[in-house]
């Protein structure tokens, strides 16, 4: 019976023993990062880090809770010897960190309360929670459950909502204006809305047919070719030649018709 | 536009046959800089070029129903390039699954002296504007994001009255014709940058009302 205990004891210490010593080692590479390669580290990688850390822990805290493990709580450790002399086989054990087993090392290594500062804290706490009485504490805990699954739904179902939301704020701020567009490609394509004279604005739609625009001149003339079918608004300037089909070449006989300005005929009928 | 694309096939006399694929959208001013940075990051690596054109449209009108349409650019931040004389056909009524807009497009260079050439061949202007932007090239791909300028005052391109609250971004491609892979490329490119700008075949005939 002791026996088994004994082994049982000792092997649950050996693997507390390793596991320590890889969270050691995780600890000893994270720090390394932090003091040397802190300008290259990205928070992705801090997290998994301290995600391993925390791994680590819970591998040890399952450790103790296993069935398997006697109760550390039982055994008692007591010095036998302290000098303070140098022990070379500790130091090289500890890798140089506890070169001496002596008085000043004993109460940090083999302590077994909490700190005295923290055990104050600890009971001041104590007292704060058997003075609120079992009702509001039970009230305390129900509501930090409640606030508790609520965080976690919102976490665990967030693709319909986030996707309804976005798709909403994505619809109030349209980034472009589909009746602009036409404006613009009407502008471009045939001068809507590049009148010369002013008021500016689209070309009357009772105008027939075609969109020219006066270039510039204020003359009231409106020159028309005999037998020529459409109205052509006043050139600029002096009588214009009306191209016969052969541009560059020079009528030779034009026939003028200058109209007054009359109501139809308005230069500014735009 | 300052200078017309280079073709990199030889003129031998005649001409080539350039069709201009077209796909244009909007969008609106304070959108404008998401829409650049995304250009910048989609199209080819160069300094964005910005540039303030300055284009009149010459008209010149047959007996015959339609006016032919001649339009003239010079560019206003670098007074001494030539100027661009650009005619550009009617959209071609292909098949209705052509993504873009396709229509014949010829392109030269003139002297200063092509508005007065113009006018003594018996072309009248008939409206001007000036653009205002900037032009990103991916490939073959031009793609023009402009803010378009009324002109008051006929000839002076200083005192100009926006048209719009928006800019009108263009992606176009000079191709010979006959080349249909062109448009699925300017579509994949265009669905990259939904939502911030639809671009599709506007069709300028049915803009006129």
């Amino acid at each position: 019976m002791q026996q088994r205990e004994e082994k049982q004891l000792e092997a649950s210490v050996d693997s507390l023993i390793s596991r320590v010593a890889h969270v050691k080692n995780a600890l000893h590479s994270f720090i390394y990062k932090l003091e040397n390669e802190y300008e290259r580290l990205t928070w992705p990688s801090v997290l998994d880090n301290f995600a391993l850390l925390s791994g680590q822990l819970n591998t040890i805290n399952k450790l103790l809770k296993n069935e398997k493990t006697p109760s550390f709580r039982n055994q008692v450790i007591i010095p036998l010897l302290l000098s303070p002399d140098r022990d070379e086989d500790l130091a090289k054990l500890t890798e140089q960190r506890v070169p001496v087993f002596s008085h000043e090392i004993v109460p940090d290594y083999l302590r077994t309360k909490p700190d005295p500062e923290v055990e104050e804290q600890e009971k001041q706490l104590s007292a704060e929670a058997a003075r609120i009485g079992p009702e509001v504490a039970q009230k305390q805990i129900q509501t930090l459950n409640k606030l508790c699954s609520n965080l976690l739904e919102k976490l665990n179902n967030p693709r319909d909502d986030r996707d309804a939301e976005s798709a909403a704020i994505r619809q109030n701020k349209p980034s472009f204006n589909p009746a602009d567009t036409n404006a613009l490609v009407g502008a471009v394509a045939f001068g809507k809305g590049l009148s010369k004279c002013r008021p500016p604005g689209p070309v009357a739609p009772g105008h027939p047919g075609q969109g020219p625009m006066m270039s510039g001149g204020p003359t009231l003339q409106q020159v028309t070719i005999g037998g020529g079918s459409a109205q052509q608004a006043g050139m600029g300037g002096s009588v214009a030649q009306q191209p016969q089909g052969q541009p560059g070449k020079m009528p030779s006989s034009i026939k003028t018709n200058i109209k007054s300005a009359s109501g139809s005929m308005h230069p500014y009928n735009r | 536009m300052e200078a017309p694309p280079v073709t990199v096939m030889p003129v031998t006399g005649g001409t080539i046959n350039m069709m201009e694929y077209l796909l244009q959208g909007s969008v609106l001013d304070q959108s404008l800089e998401s829409l650049l940075h995304r250009l910048r990051g989609l199209c080819d690596n160069m300094e964005p070029e910005s540039f303030i054109d300055h284009e009149l449209v010459y008209l010149l009108k047959g007996q015959q129903g339609n006016p032919f349409i001649l339009r003239a650019r010079r560019s206003l931040s670098h007074p001494t390039s030539p100027w661009h004389l650009r005619y550009l056909g009617q959209p071609e009524v292909g098949d209705k699954s052509r993504h873009a807009l396709v229509r014949n497009c010829v392109d030269v260079a003139a002297s200063h002296s092509l508005p007065e050439f113009l006018n003594e061949m018996g072309f009248r202007m008939d409206h001007e504007f000036v653009a205002n932007g900037h032009i990103f090239r991916k490939g073959a791909m031009k793609i023009v994001v402009s803010k378009l300028s009324r002109i008051l005052v006929p000839g002076n391109t200083d005192n100009t009255e926006r048209l719009s609250l928006s800019y009108l971004v263009e992606l176009s491609v000079l191709a010979p014709a006959g080349q249909d892979t062109v448009s699925e490329d300017m579509r994949s490119f265009a669905e990259q940058l939904k939502p911030l700008v639809h671009l599709e075949k506007i069709d300028p005939s049915k803009q006129r009302h």
